[in-house]
C-alpha cells in the first residue's frame, strides 16, 4: 500500500467533518503514505483538494480509499466500485423525521443517504463511527466490522486571540447561555427558547441566549424560531450569531456563563468538547452521542424537562465549588480526545 | 478518577430540582411559565419527532393531514424561472402522483381500520387510553378506600397517642447525639415531639397536609411530600438517621423496595434506620386487625422484611417485637403437654402485635 486517500462530498472551511479530513491528511502523510482529499465541491477557503473524478484513476487495487458518510450522493455509488481497501467512516446522518413537516427536501435527502448508507454496505472491510452511537447505527445498517474512532478534531484554529468586538459586546452579563451548532429541528434550537422564557421568568431577568451556527441551511426552522422567540415575548434576548470565524467562536466561548445543549440527535457532539476546552461549564440533555461525549464532565440531563435545564444552568453558571470542578472535569475530559491519542487509534485501526 | 475531583452530579440534580420545588411553593413556577414551556413552534405542524411521543393522538392529525407544498422558489434571478418549472412538473406528473396518492390512502385507511375498536377509529385510541388511566386511578382508590371520611375513621378506629409515645420511645437510644433524623409519615409529630424534647435534630415527611400543618403548629420541621420523591431529592448522605412507623404495610412491596434503596443513598454511612409494621406472625393481627385499616395492602412477615433490608445492604439488622397482646389462654395448667401446648397457642394467636426491623447503612 502507498496511499491513503479520502472523499467527502462537500469540503469546506470551518466544519468539523472537513477539518477531520484536513487534519487526518496531515497525520496520513506524516506516517509517510501518499495522500490527498478529494471531493465533488470544495467551497472557497479549502485549498488543495481535488476532484473526486481523479479518485478513478489515482486509486490503485492495494491502496486505501476512506470515504466519508454525511449525507447520501449518488457519486458514493460509483467510487465503491473502486478497486482498493475501502472504509468507510461514519459521521451520522440526522433522522428524517425530524425534518418531516418543516423542510420535506432535508428528510427526503435524509431518507436516501440512510438507504445509501445500508446499500453500500458490502463494500467495506470496515466501519469506522466516530462514536459508539453512529459505531452501533453502522452495525445495524448491515457493516461486518466496525470500530469506534472519535473525532479528529483540529485546536490549531482557536489558536488566535478571541474576537474584542464579540467580547466587549457579551461579558459582564450575569447569565449568558451558549449552544453551538446549525440551526437546525434535531438540535432543538426552539426549545432552548423556551428553556430561556422560564430562565428569565424564575431566574434572571436579563439573561440572554446566544446561538452560534449557520442558519441557512434550514430556513423554515429558523424562521418559526424567531416567530417562537416573538410569540414568547424574547425579542433582543436571543441572539443569532451565524457561523463565525475561530477567534468569534473563542469569544463567545470565553463569554457565555455556561453551554447548554438540549439537541436531541448529535454523532458526536464537538462543540460539548470545545466548550469544555474553553473552560465552560456544560449542560446537556443525555440523547443519541451526546452522553458518551460528555461523559461525567457536564450535567447531563435524564429527562427532557425545560425548568431542570435551566436551574441546573443557573447552579452551573454561580461562581463555586460546583463549575470549579465541572469545568476541571471538563479540561480533563477533553484530554480523552486527544489528536495524538486519536491519531494513534486511526493508525492502528486502518492498519497503516 | 480520585473522589476527590469527581463532581456529584446526583447532588447537583437534587439542588435543581429542590430549587424547582420552592419555585412552585412560592409560585414563581406557575401554570403561567408553564404555558410558556408548552407554546408550540409557530408557523406549521409540530416537529415530527415530537409527534413521534404520543404517536396514537398524531395519527388522527395525520390522517386529516392536507399535504402542503409551495412551488415558489425565493432565489434571485433565477427564481421565478424554477417556480415555472416545478409547476409545470406538477402539472405533468399530476396523474401519475394521483395514483400513487390513491394507493397511499389505500393504506392509511387499512391500518387505521386494523386499530378499529366496536366501530371507532384509531383516533379514539387516545380517549381510550384516557379511560384506561383513569380506570387505574379509580382502582388504586378504591384499593385503599380513599373516598372514605378519614375524620371519622382516625376517630374510631385511629391510635393513642399516649401508646404511640410509649413505643416510640423504645427507639430513643438509638437515635442518641443524630442532628438530622428523618421520620417518614411523620403523622402528628409524635415521634418528632419526642426526638425534640431529647435534643436530637429531626424532621418528618407525610402526604396528609393536615398532619403537616398540625406538625407546623407544634413548632415541628415536617414537609409535604411523598417519601420516595423526598429520599430521591435529598443530597446524599445528608440523612443521619430514619424512623419509620407504619408505612410499610401502606405501600406495595416494590415500592419498599425502591423506598430501601433511596434510603441508603440518603443515609450517611452508620446511620441507625428503624421500620415499625404489625406482625403478621402473630395470627390475630395478621388475619384480623391487619385489616381494620382499609390502606394497609399487605402484611410483612418479619423474616422477610430483614431480608429486604440485608438484601439492599444494610447491617447489623435486628427484628424486635413489642406490643404483647392484651388477651391470652391462661397458662396456669399441671405442667407437661397440656401447658406446651397453650404456651405455642399463646404464641401463634396472642404473640406480640407489632414489630421493628432495625439496621445500619452500610459504612
Amino acid at each position: 500500500m502507498t496511499a491513503v486517500h479520502q472523499f467527502h462530498p462537500v469540503l469546506a472551511p470551518a466544519d468539523a467533518m472537513s477539518n477531520h479530513v484536513f487534519a487526518l491528511r496531515k497525520r496520513i502523510r506524516g506516517w509517510g503514505y501518499d495522500s490527498y482529499a478529494y471531493a465533488v465541491e470544495a467551497k472557497a477557503g479549502v485549498a488543495d483538494v481535488r476532484s473526486y473524478r481523479r479518485l478513478f484513476r489515482d486509486v490503485k487495487p492495494d491502496d486505501m480509499l476512506v470515504i466519508h458518510f454525511s449525507m447520501g450522493h449518488e457519486v458514493i455509488d460509483q467510487l465503491v466500485k473502486i478497486q482498493a481497501r475501502r472504509v468507510l467512516v461514519y459521521h451520522n446522518i440526522t433522522p428524517p423525521e425530524f425534518f418531516s413537516g418543516i423542510n420535506p427536501h432535508a428528510a427526503a435527502h435524509a431518507r436516501l443517504g440512510l438507504r445509501q448508507l445500508a446499500r453500500i454496505a458490502p463494500a467495506f472491510e470496515l466501519g469506522i463511527g466516530v462514536s459508539e452511537f453512529n459505531r452501533r447505527t453502522l452495525a445495524e445498517a448491515g457493516y461486518e466490522e466496525t470500530t469506534r474512532v472519535p473525532i479528529l478534531i483540529d485546536w490549531s484554529h482557536f489558536a488566535t486571540p478571541p474576537d474584542d468586538a464579540v467580547l466587549a459586546r457579551w461579558q459582564g452579563f450575569r447569565s449568558v447561555l451558549l449552544f453551538v451548532g446549525r440551526i437546525s429541528p434535531n438540535k432543538r434550537q426552539d426549545d432552548l427558547v423556551r428553556m430561556l422564557a422560564y430562565y428569565r421568568r424564575c431566574i434572571d431577568p436579563e439573561a440572554h441566549l446566544v446561538l452560534v451556527g449557520a442558519f441557512r441551511d434550514q430556513p423554515q426552522y429558523h424562521a418559526r424560531v424567531v416567530a417562537l422567540i416573538e410569540r414568547l415575548g424574547l425579542g433582543g434576548a436571543v441572539h443569532f450569531a451565524g457561523s463565525v470565524d475561530g477567534a468569534a467562536l473563542l469569544a463567545y466561548y470565553r463569554a457565555a456563563k455556561c453551554f447548554v445543549s438540549l439537541s436531541e440527535h448529535e454523532g458526536f457532539g464537538v462543540p460539548l468538547l470545545e466548550a469544555m476546552r474553553f473552560r465552560l461549564p456544560v449542560v446537556a440533555y443525555d440523547a443519541a452521542a451526546v452522553g458518551e461525549t460528555v461523559g461525567s464532565a457536564g450535567v447531563l440531563l435524564h429527562e427532557r424537562d425545560l425548568a431542570e435545564a435551566a436551574e441546573a444552568a443557573a447552579i452551573v453558571s454561580e461562581a463555586g465549588d460546583v463549575r470549579e470542578r465541572l469545568v476541571e472535569a471538563g479540561e480533563r475530559r477533553v484530554k480523552d480526545f486527544d489528536p495524538d491519542k486519536v491519531a494513534e487509534r486511526t493508525r492502528q485501526v486502518l492498519g497503516l | 478518577m480520585s473522589d476527590k475531583l469527581k463532581v456529584d452530579l446526583d447532588a447537583v440534580m437534587a439542588q435543581v430540582r429542590e430549587r424547582i420545588r420552592e419555585k412552585r411553593e412560592k409560585g414563581i413556577y406557575g401554570p403561567d411559565v408553564e404555558a410558556l414551556l408548552r407554546v408550540p413552534l409557530p408557523g406549521g405542524r409540530r416537529i415530527f419527532a415530537d409527534d413521534l411521543q404520543d404517536p396514537l393522538g398524531s395519527l388522527a392529525e395525520a390522517l386529516d393531514a392536507e399535504v402542503e407544498y409551495d412551488p415558489r422558489s425565493r432565489k434571485p434571478l433565477v427564481g421565478p424561472l424554477i417556480t415555472f418549472a416545478r409547476r409545470v412538473t406538477i402539472g405533468l406528473v399530476k396523474w401519475w402522483m394521483g395514483a400513487i396518492l390513491e394507493r397511499q390512502e389505500r393504506v392509511n385507511h387499512l391500518l387505521a381500520a386494523a386499530y378499529d375498536y366496536e366501530g371507532q377509529m384509531a383516533p379514539r385510541f387516545g380517549a381510550r387510553l384516557e379511560k384506561l388511566e383513569r380506570d387505574l386511578k379509580e382502582w388504586r382508590e378504591h384499593l385503599t378506600a380513599s373516598n372514605l371520611h378519614s375524620v371519622y375513621f382516625q376517630a374510631r378506629f385511629g391510635g393513642d397517642d399516649a401508646v404511640i409515645r410509649r413505643q416510640s420511645e423504645a427507639f430513643l437510644d438509638l437515635f442518641k447525639g443524630r442532628k438530622r433524623v428523618l421520620d417518614l409519615g411523620s403523622g402528628k409529630g409524635i415521634f418528632l415531639q419526642l426526638l425534640k424534647e431529647n435534643g436530637i435534630g429531626a424532621y418528618g415527611v407525610d402526604l396528609d397536609p393536615r398532619m403537616v400543618a398540625q406538625c407546623k403548629e407544634k413548632g415541628l420541621e415536617a414537609h409535604e411530600v411523598d417519601a420516595l420523591t423526598h429520599l430521591r431529592q435529598v443530597e446524599a448522605g445528608s440523612v443521619d438517621g430514619l424512623y419509620a412507623r407504619h408505612l410499610a404495610e401502606h405501600i406495595l412491596p416494590g415500592e419498599l423496595v425502591e423506598i430501601l434503596r433511596a434510603c441508603r443513598r440518603a443515609l450517611a454511612p452508620g446511620s441507625p434506620l428503624v421500620f415499625v409494621t404489625p406482625n403478621p406472625k402473630t395470627l390475630t393481627v395478621g388475619a384480623y386487625t391487619f385489616w381494620l385499616d382499609p390502606q394497609h395492602l399487605r402484611p410483612i412477615p418479619p423474616e422477610l422484611f430483614k431480608f429486604y433490608l440485608e438484601v439492599e445492604g444494610f447491617t447489623d439488622v435486628k427484628v424486635r417485637t413489642f406490643e404483647p397482646s392484651e388477651k391470652r389462654l391462661n397458662e396456669s395448667v399441671p405442667e407437661g403437654p397440656i401447658r406446651d401446648n397453650v404456651k405455642l397457642l399463646n404464641e401463634t394467636l396472642f404473640g406480640d402485635r407489632d414489630y421493628a426491623v432495625v439496621g445500619r447503612a452500610p459504612s
